[in-house]
């Protein structure tokens, strides 16, 4: 994969290549922990096919991330474009297709609203975003109570459950939204602006960028990216309820971390990304394989963060250290 | 023809600029040289659009110019190397260089462009760089001239270098100055903002001298003129000095603080200070020439590598301001007293009380009641203007939330103080209450190191003075308090180039 947004900093892809080593040598590990149960077709498949929305949900906090901010509203917003979909295939009666192009404009307009409140009223984006978080949760339930959304659209569901060569097809649609967010950032005018925003602010505002236009460029982005992942949800499940998307946020910001993108902006890695959703997704399908408690599970993730961010400190330290 | 006329720009209590002029002529090389705040950088950033002017006008070859932001004065031709580097570490050089106008089709970088872009202007400069690299690996010298270029890249007729050479060997600067040698040669406008008189002299054509936000000198041709004129009308004529009760020092005491030989972990090298008590010692330098730095390593804020510290004749190993505080009486009063120095959003009280909180307690609970009778102590015998203790920070003015900032160590009873720049933006008159109070705090007996960028502070306040520059001391002098003696040997102290540090010991002239 070459990925990379950062291929011009060769630093950045020291880490990459360890995860990548570590994501096989867990993987092989677990297929035979698992006595080959693993590499079945079936576990396969629903390995991959559960790694899409992962995949997705990482690459939205990445986007933020790349200018410096956070979206804490991505598991919820996320939630609320599936129901949104749901709603609109089985109330109102929609096509599908009509159906998944509203959830993605729902979620491109809410992050867009993130980023236009961030910018006019210069309140902190973890704060905006907490609160658009718990306006969003509390809208989900206000309209459609604890009721499940099931029986919508068979064309949608049937791709769901699709497979291409073997591999899911929304896991291959994760992957192409991958390649593109990692051209967007590599190969973009508007791209390179977010990242020379989230670089450094100052330089970026001598040179004429307008640092305002990248906030609400990357808090939109993240909020299309959580549609994305309504989509992938509401096709790959079969069923929406009320409490989809809560789970999502520490997985948000483990891919983007682990996979070594800096909380501080400015720098952005899609392979890295797409890696640790991939180990965080190992570690899930341990817990399934061995009956583990599923706080461990958490335990573990939230550990790993941790552990990831203080690596990065030192990297940094020790990159300082070097020059 | 870029002129620059009667320039305002007005800072919440401060005029920087007070009618600056500034003409330049295609094909030279222009100084603009000044003091400490004589205004340079502010004139520089309303010249290119970072700040907008509150009164005069820019001209280009007769039209007036109006800028909305920096972009709109790089399309007026006019580019600019800021003192702080403003490169984006993680991009390549190409894409720094073309940074305000990233060249695009449909959307997509056009990478082909922009690397033809970057070649043409780092071609320009004569400078050999591959537009991929990324700039983190470059030198700091090697940055500079991808700045040069970045300037350049909009076709500017108009460059402003300020500081370039600030932290460049003299094997780069030399190599600088050829570009901007070249540069001049090709029809271009170069400003070069310095403190270091002997590339000046090497370099510019022409000068215009700046003080109090004033020029005092305009576009004048530099040959024909000594440093020394040049320094002259940088200082201005004899300051008007407010008459200091002086009390003498006894030289025969042991100094309250003492470093031999200190060296740090940030650079500093062979640093030796002594202040004793009832003595004032002027510790002058540039902004960035290292002494915040040094106070702070003295109180354990950064490394100590070498040499010793002592205080009262005796060795002090300090690891922290606690302890800096509770076993060696050492205070110091922070140049940044709204973030460093006080807690805006508590009263007075509070903020005065905070380094004796240990003190007034009584199982853990600091009684109000303590705390404001502290507070009083000082708000009165220090003379600070509040409505009540109660007060917040906050809300005082500049000059009385410095006197808190000060009263806290005070009431630690310190008797070692470290000051640091104790009146930047407080106006003149609360200065010389300012000066007066400090003056008196020497009389009772305590040691005070005096860090300030104020040339005519320094000299009233000081019992001797030492010159700091580039993390060294330049020279130490007694201070006879002539003000036009005084600064015209400190300038060339710090002027002259740094040819065996630290042992430098000034001669009259």
């Amino acid at each position: 994969m070459t990925l990379t947004a950062t291929s011009l900093s060769a630093t950045s892809r020291k880490p990459e290549l360890t995860l990548a080593v570590i994501a096989v040598v867990g993987f092989v590990a677990l297929a035979i922990a698992t006595g080959g149960n693993l590499l079945s077709a079936g576990t396969l498949e629903a390995f991959f096919r559960f790694l899409a929305v992962p995949i997705v949900i990482g690459l939205s906090q990445m986007v933020v991330l790349a200018v410096g901010q956070m979206n804490l509203s991505v598991g919820a917003l996320t939630g609320f474009c599936a129901m949104a979909a749901a709603w609109l295939m089985l109330e109102a009666g929609l096509p599908a297709p009509i159906a998944v192009l509203a959830a993605l404009a729902l979620g491109l307009a809410v992050g867009l609203a993130n980023g236009i409140l961030v910018v006019l009223t210069r309140i902190n984006g973890f704060i905006v975003t907490l609160a658009t978080m718990t306006i969003i949760q509390g809208l989900r339930y206000g309209v459609n109570g604890p009721d499940t959304f099931q029986g919508y659209s068979e064309g949608l569901r049937a791709f769901g459950r699709a497979s291409i060569l073997g591999l899911p097809a929304v896991f291959l649609v994760a992957i192409a939204v991958a390649v593109l967010v990692g051209l967007y950032f590599s190969r973009t005018v508007s791209g390179r602006k977010l990242l020379a925003s989230g670089g450094s602010p100052f330089a970026a505002r001598l040179s004429g960028i307008s640092n305002d236009r990248s906030l609400i460029t990357a808090h939109g982005l993240s909020g299309l990216l959580a549609g994305v992942a309504a989509v992938i949800t509401v096709a790959a499940s079969g069923s929406v309820n009320a409490t989809i998307g809560d789970d999502l946020l520490l997985p948000s910001f483990a891919a983007p971390i682990i996979g070594g993108v800096a909380l501080t902006g400015g720098m952005v890695s899609v392979t890295g990304t797409v890696l640790a959703a991939f180990l965080v997704r190992l570690v899930d399908v341990m817990q399934a394989q061995f009956g583990i408690n599923p706080r461990w599970v958490d335990l573990i993730i939230g550990a790993v963060v941790l552990g990831a961010v203080l690596l990065g400190t030192v990297r940094q330290k020790l990159q300082k250290g070097s020059t | 023809m870029l002129v620059a006329e009667k320039l305002v720009k007005t800072f919440p209590g401060v005029r920087a600029l007070d009618g600056a002029n500034l003409t330049l002529r295609p094909g030279s090389v222009h100084a603009l040289l000044g003091e400490n705040g004589a205004g340079k950088s502010t004139l520089v950033k309303l010249l290119t659009g970072v700040y907008r002017p509150d009164g005069g006008r820019i001209l280009s070859d007769g039209a007036e110019l109006q800028f909305g932001g920096p972009l709109d004065a790089q399309k007026a031709g006019i580019g600019v190397v800021h003192q702080e580097r403003n490169l984006i570490p993680a991009f390549s050089v190409g894409e720094n260089i073309v940074l305000h106008h990233l060249p695009g089709r449909a959307g997509w970088l056009d990478k082909q462009r922009m690397r033809a872009e970057a070649r043409r202007c780092l071609e320009l400069l004569e400078v050999d760089l591959d537009p991929d690299m990324p700039v983190s690996r470059l030198s700091v010298a090697q940055g500079q001239l991808v700045e040069i270029a970045k300037a350049l890249s909009l076709d500017s007729k108009v460059l402003l270098l300020d500081e370039p050479t600030a932290s460049l060997t003299g094997d780069e600067a030399d190599r600088l100055y050829s570009v901007v040698r070249r540069l001049r040669d090709s029809g271009h406008a170069v400003v070069l903002v310095s403190h270091k008189l002997e590339e000046v002299f090497a370099v510019a054509d022409t000068v215009t001298v700046l003080r109090d936000g004033r020029s005092v000198a305009e576009a004048e041709p530099l040959e024909g003129h000594t440093q020394s004129q040049i320094v002259d009308l940088m200082v201005g004529r004899a300051f008007a000095s407010i008459e200091l009760a002086r009390h003498p020092v006894d030289a025969s005491q042991t100094p309250a603080l003492r470093l031999s030989d200190v060296a740090t972990g940030l650079g500093h090298q062979d640093i030796n200070l002594s202040v004793r008590p009832g003595e004032i010692l002027g510790l002058y330098g540039l902004v960035g020439a290292g002494r915040s730095e040094l106070a702070k390593a003295v109180l354990g804020l950064e490394r100590i590598t070498a040499g010793t510290v002592e205080i009262h004749g005796k060795p002090a190993r300090i690891r922290n301001v606690g302890e800096a505080l509770r076993r060696y009486r050492l205070g110091y009063v922070t140049e940044d007293r709204k973030d460093e120095g006080l807690f805006l959003e508590q009263p007075v009280t509070r903020n005065i009380a905070v380094t004796v909180w240990r003190r007034l307690a009584k199982a853990g609970f600091v009684p109000d009641r303590r705390e404001r009778a502290l507070a009083a102590t000082y708000v009165e015998r220090l003379g600070i203007r509040v409505s009540t203790p109660q007060q917040l920070a906050g809300q005082l003015s500049g000059g009385n939330q410095q006197k808190v900032s000060l009263a806290k160590w005070l009431a630690a009873e310190c008797d070692v103080l470290i000051v640091d720049e104790p009146t930047v933006g407080i106006d003149v008159r609360t200065k010389a209450a300012f000066h007066e109070l400090i003056a008196g705090l020497a009389a009772e007996g305590l040691a005070l190191l005096l860090i300030s960028s104020d040339l005519p502070e320094t000299v009233v306040l000081a019992d001797r003075i030492a010159v700091m520059s580039e993390l060294r001391i330049v020279g130490e002098l007694d201070n006879d308090h002539d003000y036009q003696r005084m600064s015209q040997q400190i300038i060339r102290l710090i002027h002259a180039e740094p040819s065996n540090p630290g042992t430098l010991r000034p001669t009259e002239s």
